[in-house]
């Protein structure tokens, strides 16, 4: 699915008459079948982008379209995407199977199909031996994977995900960021990945979309051309330094404008 | 993997932890025996822990200890069942529905500080002094706690996991029954443990009230202090806090059964 956003707003309320724009007019073409990182500082509206495109927030302003690249047709916002949430919002009651298994669950799936579907998701993520745990039993990393195979059962063609590794050690956010890869190039899908660490974008995306600080607006988006399938190899490229001194740079501005931001605004 | 351990470890290290507690239950009893014989202390006044022992064996050599206890348990047991059903269901109720929130919002803040004994003379005017006066005492006055804590359970679901289950295609009934309910799970139970300390208080008290029936540890009690027996009455305290210590234990034991997700340890 092509997730094609124009002139697209939020406002927030915040008490009484004051609003705050997070996110000044965006537009951008996000290609079917391509991983687009969202880089830029805290509070720039990278998380609101695409809880919109996901259709869990409304609009102020701008339309958001969602077409199949083949037909070209007109898809509703929310029904072919998933999202993967920062805080990962797993249900603490159920296990882990039941945890994957919600969506069908919700669609009426029958209790044997939906776990067999749900063992094969696990199989993928490195959990069937974990059917049975609950959430609160696992550690960080596979609760992440937990959160990735809830999203992956449903089968919709673009996954939102919301810094999903922010919370990780260094090491396991290496093995998770490397088994997301491997999930990507096996099944293209349209993933909108929200993160502020400029290493993972460049080794993840297909482009990094660089945001501004608040109100946010993308402010440059650059083309990643290191060829897939990906390793922790690509580190070392010297294409990949240059990526990463040209995405540092116009970070380092909009981080320094955000820092001024929050300072003036607490005192 | 945690490594099963086996009934006798795990007794063993039970033992082990509760150590302490036992031995100052010990030097407590075994102050209090010394204290009495050596000071000579009237009975009336204070019995010795050996005294208390003999009245409780023959409180329950001839019965009265089981049937009085087996009566109060039931008082206390039909308040509770009775006030759990009724208040996490209309808790629920509100929760889901803002309309009947804002009716039964006030009604509960008028009633809820009420203390529930200033409420013993209208319920014997009403009901006489039989069995349906102390289970509705009890009843009503452990009903409001399981209420509240039942709506403010349901309120207080993490918005982030209802826009989750919404996200996975949860429809708005789907929501409310497989995220908002056992979402709340934990804040219930903890209404229903608040109740049940409650039912106990007020079936005991009650029985105490001058008039009200010849049954239950409550009236062993009040009776006892009258004629000054004060063996019974530290015999009927010792089954009190006893049946008291049971019950709550038993119910935090079932609570983690039934929503071990809600607990920290």
């Amino acid at each position: 699915m092509d997730v094609i956003v124009r002139e697209v707003a939020k406002v927030w309320n915040a008490g009484g008459r004051d609003q705050v724009a997070a996110l000044a007019p965006v537009s951008h073409r996000f290609a079917s079948g391509s991983f687009s990182c969202l880089l830029g500082p805290s509070g720039c509206g990278k998380s609101t982008l695409i809880r919109l495109v996901g259709g869990l927030e409304s609009l102020s302003g701008g339309t958001i379209e969602i077409r199949d690249p083949v037909s070209c047709a007109l898809q509703p916002v929310g029904k072919h995407s998933v999202m993967m949430w920062q805080g990962l919002n797993l249900f603490p009651w159920r296990t882990v199977i039941d945890n994957v298994a919600f969506g069908p669950e919700m669609e009426g799936v029958s209790r044997n199909e939906r776990y067999a579907k749900a063992r094969e998701v696990l199989a993928v993520t490195g959990l069937q031996a974990f059917a049975e745990h609950y959430p609160r039993q696992l550690s960080g990393g596979m609760r992440q994977r937990v959160a990735l195979a809830r999203a992956l059962i449903m089968g919709r063609p673009i996954l939102l995900m919301d810094e999903p590794f922010a919370a990780l050690d260094a090491q396991t956010k290496i093995v998770m960021q490397i088994e997301l890869l491997r999930i990507f190039e096996a099944a293209r899908k349209t993933v909108l990945f929200v993160t502020h660490a400029i290493d993972e974008a460049i080794l993840l995306g297909d482009e990094i979309v660089v945001m501004s600080a608040r109100p946010g607006r993308i402010k440059e988006v650059i083309p990643v051309n290191l060829p897939r399938p990906r390793s922790l190899d690509v580190v070392k490229t010297p294409e990949f330094g240059r990526l990463f001194d040209h995405a540092f740079h116009l970070i380092r501005e909009e981080v320094t404008r955000a820092m001024e931001q929050q300072m003036a605004e607490s005192a | 993997m945690p490594q099963k351990l086996s009934w006798s470890d795990r007794i063993g290290a039970g033992v082990f932890y509760h150590l302490p507690a036992i031995v100052s239950f010990i030097l407590f009893f075994a102050a209090w025996e010394i204290l009495v014989q050596w000071r000579d202390i009237p009975p009336i006044y204070l019995p010795a822990p050996s005294a208390i022992l003999v009245t409780l064996w023959k409180m329950a050599a001839d019965g009265s200890l089981f049937y009085h206890l087996g009566i109060t348990l039931f008082r206390i047991f039909a308040g509770f069942i009775v006030a759990a059903v009724v208040g996490v269901g209309l808790g629920i109720w509100m929760g889901m529905s803002p309309m009947v929130a804002r009716v039964l919002d006030p009604w509960i803040a008028t009633l809820y500080p009420l203390p529930k004994i200033s409420l013993i003379p209208l319920l014997i005017i009403w009901l006489g002094t039989g069995e349906l006066y102390k289970i509705s005492l009890s009843a009503f006055s452990a009903f409001l706690p399981i209420l509240i804590s039942s709506y403010s359970g349901i309120r207080q679901v993490d918005p982030d996991l209802l826009k989750t289950a919404a996200d996975l295609g949860a429809s708005r009934h789907q929501i409310q029954a497989k995220v908002v309910i056992p979402a709340s799970v934990p804040a219930i139970v903890a209404g229903l443990q608040l109740g049940m300390g409650i039912a106990i208080i007020l079936v005991v008290a009650a029985e105490m009230i001058g008039g009200s029936g010849q049954t239950g540890i409550g009236y062993l009690l009040i009776s006892a202090g009258q004629v000054l027996e004060t063996e019974k009455v530290f015999a009927c305290l010792l089954v009190l806090a006893a049946a008291g210590a049971v019950i709550t234990k038993g119910q935090d034991y079932i609570s983690r059964k039934i929503a071990p997700w809600g607990f920290a340890t």
